[in-house]
């Protein structure tokens, strides 16, 4: 038992009205009537406030559960009937929390509604309190309270579904910069540079928050950045129109242990009262007039202990604890096969076809028995599932396509009768141009003797080097998938690629992509969430299938947020769901989270019948499954193929691209293998080439190539003299592709002569309609 | 402040012809949302007839977050409707980011709007939502106190129904006779000089629309249509897509500002008129029987005309999040456009709090399919019409033995009752 680590709590030290009634609790009267006591089972913590019939605080503590709500219920109880002689049948006990809905029958007690217990607290201690902000683990709640004493009434704000401005958004982070709990609630806001921060997710906000370690931007920064985000998270979805008034109250584990998370409130609730010119009371600056009671963590249980007060003395009443140790010991685990689902298959059967189909044992997507077999692959270039390779050097000419992603460079080469003969591919090493001479060696050492009679590229580093490798065809992403996706499917309607770290959904029409999703905001839906949890549980990726196959059944997780997927993880190994259960219930929800969550596509009956998986979360057969039997719940008549080459996908589509050019009469600009193997460039890292666009200000690199008949930058910082071209690399996000704000004045200026020359009627309106002047 | 109250107009009885009210002092701050977007030019001609000096009519800048941070934090109302919400942070602008204080925040309720195909559809009322918008938006600058009346600013937010102008003058004088001190006769021409203002600055779009057309056929040359609400050109709704695109060499549409000059329109309804199909170019009833919101029938109207009109290769269509407006019309817009093999791209949900797509991507991915197949698309759709292009001389540009007749039409009826 390890009631020493219990905290003692001072008497309520809230107000000075409040202080009173409890220093008056220190007389032993109270003990004489039944005592009450309000339990606040939350998404980390318990605490519980024993009080007096009349109220008087006997006694109150926290402790964190680490996900073991019932056990740590137990323990509380336990502790309160030995050293407080809290009585079944006698005394009363009443829940608040997000733990409560289960607890509360197994001991008879009463469930109070959070915000309702908080409310009552708070206008029993502070009645002259006008607003307060509630900032729980997973959760952030305002009340404002308006009128006085009869006419007093609240409204009340809360969300919870999403990790942005809670306690959980701060923590994760700073776990992540590795600051102790104890550093962190030490920390302070006032005086900091802040930086942008994503306030929306928790895992962008983690990405934010390397991004600014990668540029050098101080732990204590990011912090503050952190506190003015989670803020700014409250204001803006929280206050819906109104004002908070003074007083104001924080409460909330969050609120309480975090220094700077307060000075964050108070500087933005002055410079608002300032802007409104709200008027404070004579005497008080504004900062007085936000409080954080030393308490702040005990006022829903307080709460639930003044409700309680008011409730029929038979409401409430205490059972002891047999049934919550059944529960523990029996019921949860019961519990879990009622809450749970079967596993990813209904029998053996249904899973040997799957796997006949779909599998053939690697399930990596290179064979090709993908689930394609159903004859409707286009036959005509057969050998493209399957490449042939002819003998290395001896392929005659060939188109190439190259798909330059953000961690790998690819390139395949066709013959012109489609054919795919040859794929390399080159591990990104932060210079394109390094990584192309890579790629063209292999391509070179393949075809020998042959020709390249076309070459296109795709992927971030098609603008970057199509001029450097003399590129005939640069091709936008979506167009090389679809391409690729129709040479093999031409009836597709849509191709879904899940990747590592995002999503991206293309709707064909008429062969045409007529509508993208790009899932880059929120993490949810993602191959590397799935990745980090099967690391977690040691299980290496290739085993992730099968491990998630073997689970006869598996617990409902919630679809959404990655963060509260994770807590919710943590949730299920305690009712004792075990590794693969889990595995398998991730992958379940994957497709929820693809296409409804991240894709926004309620109903797939609009998107069409064909589908094509790709990327490399599909080569996790348990994660094709899922998606086929959730298409299939969807449309029954659908059919799902994975893409044969998967992660070829993108070269081949831009190889494809490249062939059909050349075949309408595109001669190749190719500069040839020698001119791009003897490519000499100069590389330049200094403050000139640090980009601005944000307060990141990413360390770029500019890599200048030598290439006759190059512009050069004449206007730049870093100047480059015609018959350069400069390629900008080391950029954490798009804009800082644009050198600065000379080159976007040479842009623009472009951009404008275009604009000029083929005019746009908005553009009329703009300019003219709201003119006030004789037109 | 020399402001005219309630009291001055009581205490004037004219007897004659009164003598016109010096108003040029008075400074009218007007909400640039929603569909002041297509009626701009009323408010001004209007107040300009009344005597506010040109100066002093300012309308609010253009939607953006900065504006919505700086002056509508806080005062925000729930809306499902984003150009609605929006509009705090342009009333939070009038009232408190002006140099020189207004003195009258001017946000009408527009009911229904002037349009091209009047008489030709049940009605051209505009969507409650947005109508209603004004009165949930000043919510959040009266809850706590009357923001307006510490400003010194009246606030005037008159119901009116621009489609029906014979009921614009009543409409007008009755809420705004005490914030203007009016009477009738002055209300009657100033609405007079409203609808002139505004029929000049249409009249002048539609012209400029025509040249574009033009100079396509001429050139043999493609250009995008945008199907959106008019409020979509505001930068901060629109986000400005097509401008991206116009950035590619492609010259823009808007539906609003199409031509509906007899001669061009005649051309390209020729077939569905001598069918009977359709008793007049503007007539949708083929497609949109419930023709009563103004802008939806105008998104139909423009689909109509985008599907026949053969320099007009792609529609790009805007919609922002959940519009309940535009939800009926995106299948059949979409299906009439494609009938012909025009090319048909939605941005749909813009500004919803989901992820939605890199915008840069799409515009690429379309200017791809505007670049790779706008030459066939023109001279398909060329072989659909007669010879007599009041444009340009396009019979040797056409194939004579292509010429269906009303493939364009019966494909789009046929798409239509697949619905």
């Amino acid at each position: 038992m390890s009631t020493d680590r219990l905290v003692s709590i001072e008497p309520l030290a809230a107000d000075p009205v409040a202080m009173k009634t409890v220093v008056a609790a220190e007389s032993p009267r109270g003990a004489s009537q039944n005592k009450i006591c309000g339990l606040d089972v939350g998404s980390t913590t318990c605490k519980y406030v024993l009080a007096s019939g009349d109220s008087h605080s006997l006694a109150q503590a926290y402790e964190r559960h680490n996900t073991k709500q019932a056990e740590k219920v137990l323990e509380f109880l336990v502790h309160l009937e030995t050293h407080y002689h809290l009585t079944p049948g006698q005394d009363r006990i009443f829940f608040t929390g997000s733990g409560a809905g289960i607890i509360a029958p197994l001991v008879g007690g009463k469930v109070i509604q959070e915000v309702v217990a908080v409310a009552s607290a708070v206008e029993k201690l502070h009645p002259s309190v006008r607003f307060v902000s509630e900032i729980g683990g997973e959760d952030m709640k305002t009340i404002f309270f308006t009128g006085e004493a009869s006419t007093k009434s609240k409204q009340v704000l809360m969300q919870s579904a999403c990790s942005g401005g809670t306690g959980t958004f701060i923590e994760k982070t700073a776990r992540k910069l590795e600051i102790s709990p104890e550093r962190l609630s030490k920390m302070r806001y006032e005086g900091y540079t802040l930086h942008k921060v994503s306030s929306k997710c928790g895992i962008f906000a983690e990405a934010d928050a390397n991004t600014l370690l990668k540029a050098g931007v101080s732990v204590e920064e990011i912090i503050a950045s952190l506190f003015e985000a989670v803020v700014y998270q409250n204001l803006a979805t929280l206050t819906r129109g109104n004002t908070p008034m003074p007083e104001i109250l924080l409460l909330g584990g969050p609120n309480l242990f975090f220094t700077g998370l307060q000075e964050a409130w108070r500087h933005h609730l002055a410079k608002l009262w300032r802007e409104r010119k709200v008027a404070m009371p004579e005497g008080k600056d504004p900062t007085s007039m936000i409080r954080v009671p030393d308490d702040a963590l005990y006022y829903a249980a307080q709460g639930c202990v003044e409700v309680g007060l008011r409730e029929p003395q038979s409401t409430g009443v205490y059972q002891g604890t047999d049934k919550l140790r059944w529960w523990i010991e029996e019921g949860q685990h019961e519990e879990k096969k009622k809450l749970g689902r079967g596993g990813l298959w209904k029998d053996p059967q249904e899973l040997a076809a799957f796997k006949a189909r779909y599998g053939n044992g690697d399930g990596n997507g290179h064979s090709n028995s993908n689930g394609n077999g159903k004859g409707s692959a286009k036959d005509i270039h057969s050998s493209l599932a399957q490449p042939v390779l002819p003998p290395i050097g001896k392929l005659g000419p060939v188109v190439v396509g190259c798909d330059f992603g953000s961690t790998t460079a690819k390139a395949v080469c066709l013959s012109p009768e489609k054919d795919l003969l040859f794929s390399c591919y080159a591990l990104s090493r932060g210079n394109p141009i390094e990584d192309a001479k890579s790629l063209f060696r292999q391509v070179r050492a393949a075809i020998g003797e042959g020709e390249i009679v076309a070459l296109a590229i795709t992927g971030y580093g098609k603008d970057l080097l199509k001029g450097i490798l003399g590129a005939d065809c640069p091709v936008v992403e979506t167009i090389a998938h679809a391409a690729a996706g129709l040479h093999f499917f031409p009836d597709a309607d849509c191709i879904c690629d899940v990747g590592g770290v995002d999503v991206k959904i293309m709707i064909l029409n008429n062969g045409a992509v007529t509508d993208f999703r790009l899932n880059s905001q929120c993490s949810s839906g993602n191959g590397a969430f799935l990745q980090g949890v099967a690391e977690r549980f040691q299980i290496p990726m290739n085993d992730m299938a099968d491990r998630a196959f073997e689970a006869r059944a598996m617990p409902q997780l919630s679809m959404g947020c990655g963060v509260f997927l994770q807590s919710d993880i943590v949730n299920q190994q305690r009712k004792g769901w075990q590794a693969d259960e889990i595995l398998a219930g991730l992958c379940a929800i994957l497709p929820l989270n693809v296409w409804i969550y991240a894709g926004g596509l309620n109903n797939l009956q609009q998107v069409g019948k064909k589908y094509i998986l790709q990327g490399g979360t599909h080569k996790n057969l348990a994660v094709v499954k899922t998606q086929v039997d959730f298409i299939l719940s969807k449309i029954p008549e659908a059919e799902v193929v994975v893409h044969p080459h998967s992660g070829e996908a993108g070269a081949i589509g831009a190889a494809l691209v490249a062939l059909e050019w050349r075949e309408k009469g595109g001669r190749t600009a190719f500069r040839g293998f020698d001119a791009i193997e003897k490519l000499s460039y100069k590389t330049t890292t200094s403050v000139d080439t640090v980009c601005h666009w944000c307060p990141v200000t990413c360390q770029r690199s500019f890599i200048d190539v030598e290439l006759e008949g190059a512009k050069g930058r004449e206007w730049s910082n870093v100047p480059l003299s015609s018959g350069w071209e400069r390629v900008i690399v080391n950029n954490s996000c798009p804009k800082g592709l644009m050198e600065d704000l000379n080159e976007m004045k040479v842009v623009k200026a472009g951009i404008e002569r275009t604009k000029n020359a083929f005019p746009n009627i908005a553009d009329l309106v703009r300019k003219e309609a709201f003119r006030r002047a004789a037109t | 402040m020399p402001f005219q109250t309630l009291r001055t107009w009581f205490e004037k009885k004219p007897s004659v012809e009164p003598p016109r009210k010096d108003r040029s002092q008075l400074s009218v701050g007007i909400a640039r949302v929603l569909n002041v977007w297509s009626t701009h030019q009323f408010w001004v001609g209007f107040l300009k007839e009344l005597g506010i000096s040109s100066e002093n009519i300012v309308f609010s800048s253009d939607t953006s977050e900065e504006q919505g941070r700086e002056f509508g934090k806080g005062r925000g109302t729930v809306d499902c409707c984003y150009p609605v919400k929006c509009i705090s942070g342009h009333y939070g602008e009038l009232v408190f980011g002006q140099k020189k204080k207004i003195n009258i925040l001017l946000s009408p309720m527009i009911h229904s709007l002037p349009s091209l195909l009047h008489g030709h559809v049940v009605d051209t009322v505009t969507c409650t939502r947005v109508m209603a918008g004004p009165e949930t938006i000043k919510a959040g600058f009266l809850k706590e106190r009357d923001v307006f009346a510490e400003n010194k600013i009246v606030y005037a937010s008159p119901f009116v129904s621009l489609g029906d102008r014979h009921m614009v003058t009543e409409q007008l004088f009755t809420p705004l006779r005490d914030v203007f001190d009016l009477n009738l006769e002055e209300t009657a021409r100033a609405v007079q000089a409203g609808f002139q203002a505004l029929d000049n600055f249409t009249a002048k779009a539609r012209q400029r629309s025509r040249d574009i057309l033009t100079w396509c056929a001429q050139n043999g040359k493609p250009c995008i249509l945008v199907l959106a609400r008019p409020y979509h050109m505001d930068p901060g709704i629109g986000h400005e897509i097509e401008g991206e695109l116009q950035a590619h060499g492609y010259p823009i549409l808007w539906l609003q500002y199409l031509p509906g000059d007899d001669d061009l329109v005649n051309w390209l309804f020729e077939t569905d008129l001598k069918m009977g199909r359709i008793k007049n170019p503007f007539d949708i009833s083929d497609v949109w029987t419930s023709s009563y919101s103004s802008n939806t029938n105008e998104i139909m109207w423009g689909a109509k005309f985008a599907t026949r009109c053969p320099w007009i290769t792609c529609v790009v269509r805007l919609s922002s999040y959940e519009c309940g407006m535009d939800q009926p019309t995106y299948t059949p817009s979409q299906k009439i456009v494609e009938a012909t093999g025009t090319l048909y791209f939605k941005f749909g949900d813009l500004d919803a709090t989901k992820p939605s797509g890199g915008i840069k991507i799409r515009v690429e991915t379309i200017v791809h399919y505007l670049s790779k197949y706008s030459e066939e698309i023109i001279q398909r759709k060329l072989n659909y019409l007669s010879p007599n292009c009041p444009l340009a001389d396009i019979a040797a540009r056409q194939q004579p033995s292509f010429k269906a007749v009303s493939a364009p039409a019966a494909a789009a009826a046929e798409a239509l009752t697949a619905e």
